[in-house]
């Protein structure tokens, strides 16, 4: 592969663009979460740090990192300090392969007496659009669960690691479910790439022949089944309520993350978010076209990148509230009925959806 | 140049991890070594031009068998090996002889690796190809491996079944029982 310097430089673009939005979903989302929660136990909430309480998020942050890093003296000492960025990182690298907008044309541009983009070049809004796609993100997901039973292990407290054998048993299990909803999408699309997957929402679908009446062709109203399935998992994933068994702060403590203080806590806590933030943006890809705009098609230009982007935020950030607004209305389920649901609801459930997306698609009707 | 920098890299971490495996005595230690060693075969197989593949290893390796392993280990929460046994001769002959294995290896891959030309045909490794092999050429031993875990499955479930059943029986006992 020929090296081409423009190439790297909008990739590095690109990536920090892509950084920087997932690392800022952390202190929104715990702001959101906040007053999220305040707004339905019908409280004010953080109101003193800034304007509604906006700088509460910073305040947080500057609190973690003044704490005193406490490593407990029969602790694993190596895996104990490794298993927060174990954590981590899946959540980080994940975003790399999902497409953020529509891809535009940047026209040849004179500045400082030379010729940029000679020609025209297509601006791809994705990091890395490989031919596996969805299988990365499922392969980096899966590696997840290892912060979690390396800081429950290496923490040596009962309570610690009761919440990471429940996390690694609750992870294997839905992980399956995960990835067999998504197959209904990747059937339909025919390819493992995301950005395939996306371009094939694009479109409508035209209802019972009538012309007027046509909804966008987002795969989560053919697939409804697997999007229930997928996003039930995705709760399970990232654990969160009603599925957070790995913390279950009124059995365990804190589950895993008991023995952590200061910025080691404040890593998995980013984490959770960040894969909160990871997993809608999947869904909204998978199953709410991407950054496609319903009942327009956008045209291939800056404005048609921006406006596709934006839709694309809006569509995560809805989904995102929706991770919030479940977390404070449902209570936490028994665990042993999860694992039951998972294997005997769910799981059927996603098989089913393969057998209604083959018939759909053996029929010719998406 | 920069694959030959990444390749390198992963190899020495492959080959690192992978003796940590053996020679570290904590087994949660040992899981999570095996772990890294995969991830960077993994690696491996990207620069074959094989990212399916990679993946696969990832996600059924990496991602779900490994756990598996971890989570027994943590389960039988197995501490640290009792100290080193005594046994010196053992112990040479298992360095000998791992390493004079290895050596061989080493020294016959490099023989061939120098005197034989490699493959014209391309190589393939994409799903679309794998799966149009597995259900044309290989559909036998397909339908056989599925048949050979689907008893794996049968025999799991009979095996957890029984005490299930004998707590069936025990409430309905206390149902008996119970005075009327």
């Amino acid at each position: 592969m020929a090296f081409d310097p423009t190439d790297v430089a909008l990739t590095i673009v690109k990536i920090a663009l892509v950084l920087a939005i997932t690392l800022s979903i952390t202190p929104v989302m715990v702001w959101v979460e906040r007053r999220g929660s305040a707004l339905i136990q019908d409280r004010p909430g953080p109101n003193r740090v800034g304007p509604l309480g906006l700088l509460q998020s910073l305040a947080d942050a500057l609190k973690f990192i003044l704490k005193e890093d406490f490593v407990p003296a029969q602790a694993h000492r190596w895996l104990y300090t490794l298993a927060p960025t174990f954590g981590l990182l899946p959540a980080v690298t994940t975003v790399a392969v999902i497409p953020f907008g529509r891809p535009f044309v940047i026209p040849e541009l004179t500045l400082f007496g030379r010729t940029w983009f000679e020609g025209g070049r297509l601006f791809e809004p994705i990091i890395a659009d490989v031919e596996i796609g969805i299988l990365l993100i499922f392969a980096l997901a899966s590696l997840a669960v290892y912060g979690l039973a390396m800081a429950g292990w290496a923490s040596n407290n009962k309570f610690s690691l009761f919440g990471a054998i429940r996390a690694s048993a609750q992870m294997i299990s839905y992980e399956l479910a995960l990835a067999l909803a998504a197959i209904g999408v990747l059937m339909s699309a025919g390819s493992l790439r995301l950005t395939d997957v996306v371009w094939r929402q694009t479109g409508n679908f035209v209802l019972f022949g009538v012309e007027w009446l046509k909804i966008p062709a987002w795969n989560v109203f053919p697939m409804v089944i697997g999007f229930i399935v997928f996003i039930v998992a995705a709760f399970a994933e990232t654990n969160r309520l009603p599925f957070d068994f790995a913390e279950a702060e009124a059995e365990l403590v804190a589950g895993y993350h008991t023995e952590y203080s200061s910025m080691k806590f404040a890593m998995f806590f980013m984490a959770e978010y960040m894969a909160m933030g990871t997993i809608s943006a999947l869904t909204v890809t998978l199953f709410f076209g991407g950054w496609d705009i319903p009942w327009w098609s956008e045209p291939a230009t800056f404005a048609g990148f921006l406006l596709s982007a934006l839709a694309f935020l809006v569509k995560v950030s809805l989904l995102l509230f929706v991770f919030v607004w479940v977390r404070w209305t449902l209570p936490r389920l028994k665990y042993d009925y999860l694992m039951r649901i998972g294997w005997k609801v769910f799981l059927p459930m996603a098989f089913v959806n393969i057998l209604i997306v083959a018939i759909l698609i053996a029929m010719g009707w998406i | 140049m920069f694959e030959i920098v990444v390749f390198f890299f992963f190899a020495v971490v492959a080959v690192a991890f992978a003796l940590m495996v053996v020679l570290h005595r904590n087994p949660v230690v040992g899981a999570i070594s095996l772990v890294v060693s995969f991830f960077s075969l993994a690696v491996m197989y990207v620069l074959l031009d094989a990212p399916f593949m990679a993946a696969l290893q990832v996600i059924i390796y990496a991602g779900a068998i490994m756990v598996l392993f971890l989570f027994v280990i943590m389960l039988l929460n197995l501490q640290h090996e009792p100290e080193p046994l005594n046994r010196p001769i053992q112990r040479f002959l298992g360095y000998f002889a791992g390493s004079a294995f290895g050596l061989t290896l080493v020294y016959y891959v490099v023989k061939a690796g120098v005197t034989v030309p490699r493959a014209e045909v391309p190589f393939l490794s994409d799903a679309h190809t794998i799966g149009v092999r597995m259900f044309e050429a290989y559909i036998f031993p397909f339908e056989m491996v599925s048949i050979l875990l689907l008893a794996a499955i049968v025999g799991a479930l009979m095996l957890t079944q029984r005490e299930v059943v004998r707590r069936d029986e025990r409430l309905a006992d206390l149902e008996q029982e119970k005075p009327r």
